[in-house]
């Protein structure tokens, strides 16, 4: 298989709030000039069905949301080894992107990864908007996950004007 | 004195699902059936604009996403009176018949098949005897000594890293598990290569929606074109690809999938006899050559069957006021016309009011309301929804198609017909609908290709897209089978907005809790009387609700409480 270089992965719920942070994240991505070899992906809620996408990448950055100590709209970048190395999900889906890690790493596919986690908090309202405290994350999440695709060697393009 | 046991959460289904067992004498006495997250999806539809549902609706699950999107459509569709192009439900049926076939075999290798496969059995396996077993079941070509020695050394590796990961919650070594180690190691195989299978599949979803995961539908029809020499639209290498994959789907299913069920049941005949429950079913019916709105063809026939009469199929109406209602009497909600009144879903409220325990808590009160699930009743009546219940209308009106599966499945198993009515007869039921919507799946693409080789190419039918075309004020139901069991949306549109929108989804059926008469639902029926061998690994329970493959992501609503994958056992 030939694998691309890199995939941008935005992963949750976009129907309840903050824990639709990597969705969003991803989307205001989604509208910019990428050198090849770079995909931009809204995952959703999915697990399984993302297998492909995983795989035929060598190196994966994805962004999700996690409920920690932390105050909400902190941003941890962690470089995940094995699904257990993966902070408490936001997400109810049991078959979920957990899942696929093992059985990636099973299969002996697993890409590199690294995960941007988002801190929200606990009781999400059921909304499509994000909270102030997120929201207002989003300048600074760009701004490290730039500083990541550097470090890996990507151009970034120059952010599209809102 | 019984023993009170609660799983929470249910694990290897999707959402949040807790069911408490009460065990007398090393039985079920009583089941309870909870979903314990709220769900407000009807609350974020309300006021928005009715061509947009689906994209909402359709980000509730990661599942079935593609469902609840037809659903959806459809609703809207029946409530502005818009009919659709040939090609456009021909397209929604492949993309239906793809969802079916990835989620039943997902079901079966990735969240069922733990219950009944000893993946830690598998590594004492000879790999030249389950060679020759795999080859005695089936002519699928991966059946060496050496493909299965491989895949031996290889799952060894992974278990003494200490890296169960997703085999972790298994109940391993459990005297229930009654396979041959040669056996548990095909399951084995068959559960990875489940899994390459299952990613190409979805591409026909990225075909025809234009992305996947959550693929895009459209009121009116669908948000493709055809082109047969056009790069950008749905050409002529795009449906060869979906051909090849739906020929590549069905081969899996007839070649792996149905065998292995079949090898896999041969051991656990008991299971043909536990589990049964309700013995009322009920299908709404959808996949119609002639168009949805033509249930006379629909290959998923509609109807509903009391008390395992399956000679007495009667037919549903899902507008009358008085058949499909939603009670509340048992669920954490609350009524305008208080708690025991039943609601159709037009006039269907979703007021939350919780008055359980506050977490942390050792039980649910059973005797008042312990579900956000509401409980769905046709006629007053609790009905199973699901693979079992669509494979016995099918038999039960007459349709050679599902005499002939059913048939040759009993006779192959060697059990009666009453073996279909348990929790053996549910996992084998889904299997076989596999089988048949594998076929039809090839049939629709014929007729979409032969529609298109005619000159139609009309994707949708925009006339009424625009809302000054439409009524002051509409209602609509759109209704489809979701792999689980009977879906449908109910709308109510005023002034060009969302009044109200209600979503009746499977699980409700078949989770909910007891209705305001003390009667029981699917599951809490099904566990009655199954027997549980070690109080503190009750994996009866886990093949049961399993066998209904539970999806409580759409049940029920979204946020996870601190997930302890543990069962608790306590002695009350």
């Amino acid at each position: 298989m030939i694998k691309n270089e890199l995939l941008i992965l935005g992963i949750g719920n976009y129907l309840m709030g903050d824990e639709g942070v990597g969705v969003h994240f991803v989307r205001t991505l989604e509208h910019e000039r990428w050198p090849e070899g770079v995909k931009i992906l809204d995952g959703g809620t999915a697990g399984f069905q993302l297998m492909e996408d995983l795989e035929c990448h060598s190196t994966v950055i994805m962004v999700d949301a996690t409920l920690d100590d932390h105050p909400p709209g902190t941003i941890r970048l962690i470089e995940p080894r094995f699904a257990r190395d993966f902070p408490k999900a936001m997400s109810t889906h049991e078959i979920g992107l957990k899942d696929l890690v093992e059985a990636l790493s099973l299969l002996d596919r697993l890409p590199r990864i690294y995960l941007f986690v988002v801190s929200v908090e606990k009781i999400q309202p059921l909304s499509i908007e994000l909270s102030s405290a997120v929201e207002g994350a989003l300048p600074q999440l760009r701004g490290q996950v730039d500083h990541l695709l550097e470090q890996l060697g990507i151009v970034v393009p120059a952010p599209a004007v809102v | 004195m019984a023993n009170r046991i609660v799983i929470d959460p249910i694990t290897r289904i999707e959402g949040h699902l807790r069911i408490e067992a009460e065990i007398k004498d090393g039985k079920i006495s009583e089941a309870y059936s909870a979903g314990t997250m709220v769900r407000m999806l009807e609350e974020i539809l309300r006021g928005r604009d009715p061509r947009d549902a689906w994209a909402f609706v359709g980000r509730v699950c990661g599942v079935c996403t593609t469902v609840h999107s037809l659903a959806s459509v459809r609703a809207v569709e029946d409530a502005l009176d818009i009919v659709i192009p040939p090609n456009a439900e021909h397209v929604r049926n492949i993309m239906f018949a793809t969802q079916y076939m990835h989620d039943h075999v997902v079901h079966f290798y990735h969240l069922h098949a733990l219950d009944w496969v000893d993946i830690v059995s598998a590594l004492k396996a000879d790999p030249k005897k389950t060679s020759e077993i795999a080859q005695s079941i089936s002519n699928w070509p991966k059946s060496s000594p050496g493909y299965f020695s491989d895949l031996q050394k290889r799952l060894t590796k992974f278990v003494e890293s200490g890296q169960l990961g997703i085999f972790a919650n298994g109940y391993w070594g459990h005297p229930a598990y009654k396979l041959p180690p040669e056996v548990n190691l095909i399951g084995v195989a068959h559960y990875l290569e489940a899994l390459e299978w299952q990613k190409e599949i979805v591409k026909v979803h990225t075909v025809f929606g234009g992305k996947n995961p959550h693929p895009n539908y459209l009121v009116g029809g669908m948000a493709c074109s055809i082109g047969i020499d056009d790069a950008s639209a749905i050409n002529a290498e795009r449906l060869q690809l979906v051909h090849r994959l739906l020929k590549q789907a069905k081969e899996f299913v007839e070649q792996v999938y149905i065998p292995d069920l079949i090898a896999i049941a041969s051991f656990y005949k008991d299971w043909g006899a536990i589990g049964g429950g309700l013995g009322n079913y009920l299908v709404y019916g959808d996949l119609s050559p002639n168009g949805y709105r033509d249930p006379s063809t629909y290959k998923f026939p509609a109807g509903a069957i009391l008390n395992k009469k399956v000679g007495e199929v009667m037919d549903v109406d899902l507008r009358e006021d008085n058949e499909i209602q939603e009670f509340i009497s048992h669920s954490w909600y609350e009524y305008a016309g208080g708690d025991d009144a039943g609601l159709h879903p037009w006039k269907g409220e979703t007021k939350v009011k919780y008055t359980g325990p506050k977490p942390p808590y050792d039980f649910l009160d059973v005797n008042d309301k312990y579900s956000f699930l509401k409980t769905p009743r046709w006629k007053g009546n609790a009905m199973e929804v699901g693979p079992l219940a669509r494979v016995l209308v099918g038999y039960g009106r007459g349709r050679e198609e599902y005499k002939e599966v059913v048939d040759s499945t009993l006779s192959a198993l060697d059990v009666p017909i009453e073996a279909l009515f348990s929790t053996l007869g549910r996992t084998a039921a889904r299997g076989l609908e596999a089988k048949l919507v594998a076929h039809w799946a090839l049939e629709f693409y014929d007729m979409l290709i032969a529609n298109i080789k005619n000159g139609d190419t009309r994707m949708a039918n925009m006339e009424r897209f625009k809302p000054d075309t439409w009524p002051k004020e509409a209602k609509g139901v759109g209704h489809t089978e979701a792999p689980r069991g009977a879906l449908a949306h109910w709308v109510v549109i005023q002034n060009e907005k969302i009044a109200n929108y209600q979503l009746v989804v499977p699980s409700t059926w078949n989770a909910s809790p007891r209705d305001k008469n003390g009667v029981s639902s699917a599951y809490e029926s099904a566990l009655k009387n199954t027997p549980i061998a070690d109080d503190h690994k009750p994996v009866e329970i886990l093949r049961t609700v399993h066998s209904f493959d539970p999806c409580l992501a759409c049940a029920v609503h979204l946020y996870d409480e601190e997930g302890k994958h543990i069962s608790q056992v306590k002695v009350l």
